[in-house]
């Protein structure tokens, strides 16, 4: 096995697109069915997936307006504002119907884009989703520090991160804090139980963030959803296990639930 | 302090065989039944004088045990023992499909009306040669497996598994365990890196083939990392398992022993020095200690077994004063005993009644 740290994105360019009255910035790369990646509340965060997703993919790799070196985004109050930005920053990609993976805060906002505009999304992609999340008390809550460290099972194999300045921090943790909604929301679950979109929703069994537990709750109210536990990953699954999730978004993007059914070739030797 | 016997389902008719794996030339059918017999009537003994739990390991391919799967063997014990749990000390999770192992210890833990204890092992070295299984995979395999069984348990919505080793795209077990949340779980506890895994995952642990030294020794340390994950596990975490055999005296117990051909017991290592040699330099040993292990107890003599706390044979006073000490070093809620010697049905069964 190569224990080389690969540092990520090498292949992609970085882009701007005017959308709902911000510069929206994003990241592109690849050609073919298109696949919109939405980040988690610590900001986007390249990844292995991207790169071998835009092996058979248009990858796009969006910043969400209020993160990063954006603007403050002091507009959007709940979670179907940023969906507005979102959806209308799909609209200037020119694509008729895409494919969504949404990690952790960004696994709510697919959810949101989806149940706004459903016949645009072919198939969403959850992980570690923070739409329900445990039960906690307000101060138990974790913050940009503590989630960063329980982002990963192998810290040790991560490329080092962009250090971000206390004033982005302050920026993005208001903006999460302001729209994120409640650990659980009957209104948003019911709306959730309508949508028939392919959901695919990866957990990490040693994420202490948003525990396999959770993924119960998705499988019992999303009428169409995958659940998929992945070994030895924490919160940033794409970032402990690369291979193991690009692998399933890749069948499940192409094959939807019927991915459940092994296509691969068994033969050992012919 | 629990006591267990451990039936080791040895094929009680001759073979010429002197390696692993064992030629089955000189293989009946006839002893193969007669020998299942003799194995399901000493858990069917067992079960009626009180004791606590039968167990049954897994092993291929050589007469010194006849249970390739423990599952099937449990099965047969279900319908004979009716009160003492059955504990199953392998499978060998490395080698198996952890699904297949969750399902058939769900369907014993139902057949038994919640009487399974589920030992799960890493297996002897040889038995990765069996099922043609890396054996440098055997940790990772073993600790991904024993997570993908407690999950199988206790998940009730279906999910996918995308594991290093195992891939599953749905799984939702029918039946579900009696036990909740699931059959207690035990594990090797002889190396550092098993004491460690077992304390960080809250899982018994067992010592076999091993020293009470060794096994004392480990054992404090599977406590100390127990206390450093936030639990205290209690004497009925710690199993011992040791060959056992009671006489009239002491001396009566070694000549028996010796009669009997104890003295010439062969582990693998001896059977088959040249794949050992191959199995020693892999991963599935994780230190010169447990690598010289087994080589070091089976070259023992019968004496320096006593003395070590491998062999708990003597006159009925003896045992007990060899229980007091293994309770006193190591602290075990279940001694795990095997049948010294493999004497048959004749000899052992008024041997188990008087002790």
């Amino acid at each position: 096995m190569n224990d080389e740290i690969i540092i990520p994105g090498a292949a992609f360019e970085e882009k701007f697109s005017e959308a709902d009255g911000f510069r929206i910035r994003y990241m592109e790369a690849g050609f073919g069915p298109v696949i919109l990646s939405i980040h988690g509340a610590n900001g986007l965060r390249l990844s292995r997936i991207h790169d071998m997703l835009a092996k058979s993919h248009r990858v796009i790799v969006m910043e969400i307006p209020g993160f990063g070196s954006s603007e403050e985004n002091t507009g959007a109050k709940d979670m179907k504002d940023l969906a507005h930005s979102i959806l209308s920053f799909i609209e200037t990609l020119d694509v008729e119907t895409l494919n969504l993976i949404g990690m952790s805060f960004g696994g709510k906002l697919a959810l949101v884009c989806a149940i706004l505009r459903p016949e645009i999304v072919g198939s969403i992609t959850l992980i570690a989703p923070a739409a329900i999340r445990p039960e906690r008390d307000p101060k138990e809550i974790p913050n940009h520090a503590e989630r960063a460290a329980a982002m990963f099972a192998h810290p040790e194999k991560q490329p080092p991160t962009n250090q971000l300045s206390a004033g982005t921090i302050a920026k993005q943790e208001d903006l999460v804090g302001r729209t994120i909604g409640p650990g659980r929301d009957e209104v948003f679950e019911a709306e959730l139980a309508k949508l028939h979109v392919p959901v695919l929703a990866l957990f990490g069994t040693e994420d202490i963030l948003i525990p396999p537990e959770i993924g119960k709750y998705y499988r019992e109210i999303l009428p169409n959803c995958s659940l998929m536990m992945v070994y030895d990953a924490a919160h940033a699954i794409d970032a402990d296990r690369p291979e193991a999730v690009t692998e399933l978004i890749r069948d499940f993007v192409a094959r939807r639930g019927d991915f459940i059914v092994r296509e691969v070739d068994g033969t050992i030797l012919p | 302090m629990k006591i267990s016997l451990f039936c080791n389902c040895r094929y009680m008719g001759p073979t010429s065989g002197s390696s692993w794996p064992v030629p089955a030339d000189d293989f009946s059918t006839e002893l193969a039944q007669e020998s299942y017999e003799i194995t399901l009537n000493h858990a069917e003994i067992a079960d009626q004088l009180g004791w606590n739990w039968v167990s049954v390991a897994e092993h291929h391919y050589a007469p010194f045990s006849i249970s390739p799967n423990p599952m099937v063997m449990a099965a047969a014990f279900s319908q004979r023992v009716k009160t003492a749990k059955i504990a199953l000390m392998g499978p060998d999770i490395p080698i198996l499909n952890p699904i297949r192992v969750a399902e058939e210890f769900a369907m014993l833990d139902t057949l038994t009306g919640g009487r399974i204890v589920a030992g799960l092992m890493r297996g002897t070295p040889n038995e990765y040669v069996t099922y043609n299984v890396n054996p440098n995979e055997s940790r990772d395999r073993f600790e991904e497996g024993l997570k993908l069984i407690k999950m199988a348990w206790t998940e009730k919505q279906p999910f996918g598994w995308q594991g290093r080793y195992f891939q599953f795209r749905t799984i939702s077990i029918w039946p579900r365990p009696v036990q909740g949340p699931h059959p207690p779980l035990f594990m090797s506890g002889s190396s550092m890196e098993s004491g460690k895994f077992a304390a960080n995952n809250k899982v018994g642990v067992g010592f076999a083939v091993t020293t009470l030294e060794a096994a004392s020794k480990a054992a404090g340390y599977y406590r100390e990392e127990a206390v450093k994950s936030g639990w205290k596990p209690t004497k009925d975490n710690v199993i011992y398992r040791m060959p056992f055999y009671v006489a009239d005296s002491d001396d009566q117990a070694v000549e028996d022993l010796r009669a009997a051909g104890a003295e010439k017991f062969k582990g693998i290592g001896i059977l088959n020095p040249d794949m050992m040699r191959v199995l020693r330099q892999t991963k599935y040993f994780s230190d010169n200690e447990n690598r010289n292990r087994e080589a070091q107890t089976a070259a023992s003599e019968l004496q320096d077994r006593i003395k070590l706390g491998q062999l708990l044979i003597g006159s009925p006073d003896t045992i007990i004063k060899q229980i007091e000490k293994i309770r006193d070093d190591l602290g075990p809620g279940i001694l795990d005993l095997t049948n010294a010697g493999e004497m048959g049905d004749k000899t052992i069964k008024p041997r188990i009644k008087d002790w």
